[in-house]
């Protein structure tokens, strides 16, 4: 609250606009003397006042829908629930290609996952409970901060950030060639459904190891942008399941 | 006009075209491939970020408490909280669905608790939002465990990879022709329509004989009051009415009545329910006086109108709304901490907001909430049948009549609630009517002739080539502003004659300024061309609704006439019906609907006033006696296995998030 007494706060705006990258500052007014606004009010405010065609996405500003998030002095946050700060600087996220502005192209991740996850049961199997890692794995609001630092998303553009690649980018529209944890975290969640067959359990693994698995072995871990734990209820079960299907250097300490 | 060319268009050809991957455009999707055709999915989204994955996540399934709950009771219920405006044949095909379009959701990976029996899932413990049974089944993650299902629908591409997606992709008009025009409704046919792919930056025309629309509502028209997604600009009614199709209802809003006021960030989300203020919470005006008591058995409409007269007499809250006080359930000594449990579980999502945005003295509810009413969910849509085919003329209209090709599901669709909205009903409604849809596209795609029909597209292909690069003095993003501020003041939860006229004259000049907004040429995510497209949605959108709300001269469930007298449960039920003509002019007519059975409408009244008088007489007990009692209740209701728990991931651990103090 005592942070109240300055009216207006100082964001820096880094920008696409045509393919080229440009920096804005832009003076929030605060509404309330009080207010301390998150990111997307921002965004929203700069859209109704200088920047009329300002690109960014957002949804329900609940952090609900997953699509708002950006990178807040270079780390990936969800836009809508995270307070700025005078001087602090908003970009698009750096792991995915820019399209405009602060809206970068999603769906190459996605679409690595088609034909790949499979469900099943009919009529009375359907009265079945889930475990509670199953639900845990389902807040999963596809906001893509896992991206962030994942050496295996990474291979997708030569090992770095797709604005830093000198040749031409990975297409999209055929889905990435290499995972990421949310990825795993799907497949990890239909080997969780109770009404996955023993096949469709293995084949999940394999399409784990299909988008690089073996990356997760020396990786430190992923970090999730709702607090799933990833390392522990995504990546150790994967590897252990995939255990002798993937070269296996260290083992997981399970 | 001459033609300029700043954006390639690409031609393709599917049988189906689903726009919308929320709820309603996953499973027409899914139904349509299973009957055998090629299906593209549009989604101006990423896939699946729809209201259907930010919902509560509660559905309504027929028989989940038992089996008393016959499909007639769960249809008359949905057609009397309607007002009588819904069309039995719709309301029929809801409840006849409810259960097996709910298991299709669950084999795509929804996993509810089941009931001990062990053959169904375990609905909540009170009857909610209206019903007169238990039926609505809550969800872990809420919403979001819909949105994986819906997600895995149309990600996974169908049963045989028959299912193609686009997101990032603005479905922007029709492809049709009109049979007939003039002053009716057209009769016509659609031959498929035009996407602008932002992400790919190019013009996509689509041939495909049939098209179904579940691209959601309208709500965004009130911003920052509603609780929806960003992308409800009323696209859905805007494109259908483009193509010559009826809309019925479109004055029938539900505005929710409990959404938060401030802090800003928070403005227009969801606080609570009427459920939420259980036996004891009440509305009062600013001055603390009681405006609306039995809270928890009032519907939506009726406390956010409540809420609105009282504003307009001038008893408004700070930020133009009441207070929700329910103090009194706090204080009891016995009940109070089952209350609290209630509070906390009863609706999640809600209580995440309200508990982040209030004080911490009134998230404990030791404090009244400020709350207004927020835009939540368009009754009225585009006018269908039972299986989402567009339809026109009279009665319950004819397929024969409407615009051939032309489906709608979800809550683009309209004839299904009417009047008022039951809670719970939505997600229902975008399963059963997406894949009915779904299904009924694929045999119309089965047995339609194709024609020759580029020359269809040339119409639209040159209007839209033609706004990149358009120079202009207004900008979108600017009048969408104003269109918002006048919308919630004139055709929001409170109209009159006046406001009407207000809201048509301005609509006039923002429509005339179109022409006059400056676009650049940019061809990958030109967003002052979404800004612009979003805006001319809206308009017509909201012109549909003045006009109807011209025609429904007094009030009824969602529309509120403060000119007008209550319309009576008793009279002849009509619906209104606007269509857009092809000489440009928004013409409504009404629609004789037919009234329940005399002696059911009394049955029905009288339950209502008996649950109300109880809820007086409670109220009124001695404090220990009515403790005791109400603790009983909640006991009873809570159950055994004791309430669930809520958050997964701990807001600790969140790195997408930063609140720092
Ligand atoms: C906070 C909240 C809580 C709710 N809680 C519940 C609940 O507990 N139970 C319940 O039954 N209902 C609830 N509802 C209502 C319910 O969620 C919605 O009414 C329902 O999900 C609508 O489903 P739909 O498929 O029709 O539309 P949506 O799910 O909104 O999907 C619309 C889709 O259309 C796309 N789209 C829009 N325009 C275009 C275009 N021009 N081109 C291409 N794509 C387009 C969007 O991107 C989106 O994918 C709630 C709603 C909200 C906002
Ligand atoms: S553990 Fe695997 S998925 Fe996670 S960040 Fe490392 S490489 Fe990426
Ligand atoms: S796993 Fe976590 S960080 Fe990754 S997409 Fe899902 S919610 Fe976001
Ligand atoms: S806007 Fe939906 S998560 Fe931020």
């Amino acid at each position: 609250m005592r942070e109240g007494d300055k009216s207006t706060l100082q964001i820096k705006l880094i920008i696409n606009r045509d393919g080229k990258t440009e920096s804005k500052i832009f003076h929030y007014c605060k509404r309330t003397p009080d207010e301390r606004p998150m990111a997307l009010d921002v965004l929203l405010q700069a859209q109704a006042t200088t920047e009329p065609d300002l690109a960014f996405r957002y949804g329900c500003r609940a952090r609900n829908c997953g699509v708002c998030t950006i990178d807040i002095n270079d780390k990936p946050r969800i836009a809508c629930r995270a307070r700025v700060r005078d001087g602090d600087t908003l970009s698009p996220m750096a792991t995915l290609p820019v399209l405009a502005d602060l809206v970068v192209r999603r769906d190459g991740i996605a679409r690595q996952l088609k034909g790949r996850l499979r469900s099943g049961g009919h009529g009375n199997e359907l009265n079945v409970e889930a475990p509670d890692t199953y639900h845990d794995l389902t807040a999963c609001i596809e906001c893509y901060a896992c991206l962030d630092k994942c050496p295996l998303h990474a291979r997708n553009f030569d090992g770095g950030l797709p604005g830093e690649m000198s040749g031409p980018l990975p297409d999209a529209a055929q889905g990435y060639k290499w995972g990421n944890p949310f990825s795993f975290l799907k497949l990890e969640r239909t080997r969780l459904d109770p009404l996955t067959t023993a096949v469709g359990r293995e084949t999940a693994v394999d399409h784990a190891v299909h988008l690089g698995l073996d990356a997760c072995v020396t990786c430190p871990g992923c970090k999730c942008g709702v607090g799933i734990d990833l390392k522990r209820q995504v990546i150790k079960p994967l590897l252990k399941a995939a255990h002798g299907k993937i070269e296996l250097r260290s083992e997981g300490d399970e | 006009m001459a033609l300029v060319k700043n954006i390639e268009v690409e031609w393709i050809d599917y049988d189906v075209v689903v726009v919308g991957s929320g709820g309603a455009g996953a499973h027409a999707a899914r139904a349509a491939a299973e009957a055998g055709v090629r299906v593209l999915v549009v989604s101006k989204d990423p896939i699946g970020a729809s209201d259907t994955k930010i919902s509560e996540g509660i559905a309504t399934v027929r028989d989940s408490a038992g089996d008393s709950d016959k499909e007639s009771t769960l249809s008359e219920n949905v057609k009397m909280a309607g007002g009588d405006l819904p069309i039995q044949k719709i309301t029929d095909a809801f409840a006849q669905d409810s259960v097996s379009a709910y298991d299709h959701y669950r084999e795509e990976g929804l996993r509810p608790k089941i009931a001990e029996s062990g053959d169904r899932p375990q609905p909540l413990p009170l009857p909610l939002g209206g019903h007169t049974r238990r039926r609505s089944v809550g969800h872990e993650n809420c919403g979001v465990a819909f949105g994986h299902a819906n997600w895995n629908m149309i990600v996974n591409g169908g049963f045989n990879g028959s299912i193609e997606y686009m997101e990032d992709a603005w479905f922007l008009d029709l492809a049709h022709s009109r049979l007939e025009s003039g002053e009716i409704a057209a009769i016509g046919r659609v031959h498929g329509g035009l996407i602008y792919h932002a992400a790919r930056g190019c013009l996509i025309a689509v041939r495909a004989p049939a098209v179904v629309i579940a691209a959601g509502g309208l709500s965004t028209l009130y911003f920052p009051k509603t609780d929806t997604m960003r992308g409800n600009t009323g696209d859905s009614y805007a494109v259908a009415a483009r193509a010559g199709a009826e809309l019925v209802d479109m004055e029938q809003i539900q505005f929710l009545p409990f959404c938060l006021t401030s802090p800003p960030s928070y403005e227009g989300l969801l606080a609570g329910e009427p459920v939420t203020a259980s036996f004891l919470g009440v509305l009062r005006d600013k001055f603390g006086k009681i405006i609306l008591d039995g809270v928890y058995l009032r519907t939506r409409a009726e406390c956010s109108s409540a809420i609105m007269r009282a504003v307009e007499e001038g008893r408004g809250s700070k930020n133009g709304g009441a207070y929700l006080d329910m103090t009194a359930n706090m204080r009891a000594p016995l009940s109070g901490p089952y209350f609290k449990q209630f509070l906390k579980t009863c609706l999640p999502s809600a209580f995440a907001n309200a508990r982040q945005a209030l004080s911490k003295s009134a998230a404990r509810c030791e404090e009244p909430w400020e709350v207004r009413p927020g835009a939540h969910y368009q009754m009225g849509g585009i006018r269908v049948d039972c299986d989402g085919a567009s339809v026109g003329g009279d009665g319950d209209g004819f397929r024969s009549q409407g615009i051939q090709g032309l489906f709608a599901a979800g809550q683009a669709m309209g004839g299904l609630f009417g009047a008022n909205r039951l809670g719970s009903t939505s997600l229902t409604e975008g399963a059963v009517f997406g894949r009915r849809a779904g299904r009924a596209a694929a045999a119309w795609a089965h047995s339609a002739k194709r024609l020759e029909v580029d020359n269809v597209f040339a119409p639209i292909i040159c209007q839209h080539q033609s706004r990149f690069g358009q120079s202009g003095k207004f900008v979108a993003a600017v009048l969408r502003t104003e269109l918002q501020e006048l919308s919630w003041l004139k055709i929001g939860p409170v109209k009159s004659q006046r406001r009407l006229d207000e809201m048509d004259k301005k609509l006039d000049e923002w429509t005339q300024k179109l022409n006059d907004i400056a676009i650049p040429a940019v061809t990958t995510w030109n967003q002052a061309f979404l800004n612009f497209e979003e805006l001319r949605n809206m308009l017509e959108t909201a012109k549909a609704i003045s006009t109807a709300s011209r025609e429904r001269d007094g009030s009824v469930g969602g529309h509120v006439r403060l000119d007008g007298k209550n319309i009576s449960a008793f009279a002849q039920p009509y619906s209104t019906l606007v269509h857009y003509t092809a000489n440009g002019k928004w013409r409504v007519r009404r629609e004789k609907r037919t009234r329940a059975p005399l002696k059911r409408l009394i049955f029905y009244k009288i339950q209502e006033k008996k649950r109300l008088m109880e809820a007086r007489i409670l109220r009124a007990l001695p404090a220990g006696m009515r403790d005791r009692n109400l603790m009983r209740r909640y006991q009873a209701i809570m159950g055994s296995r004791g309430a669930p728990e809520v958050s997964p991931g701990s807001d600790e651990a969140a790195v997408g998030e930063v609140f720092r103090s």
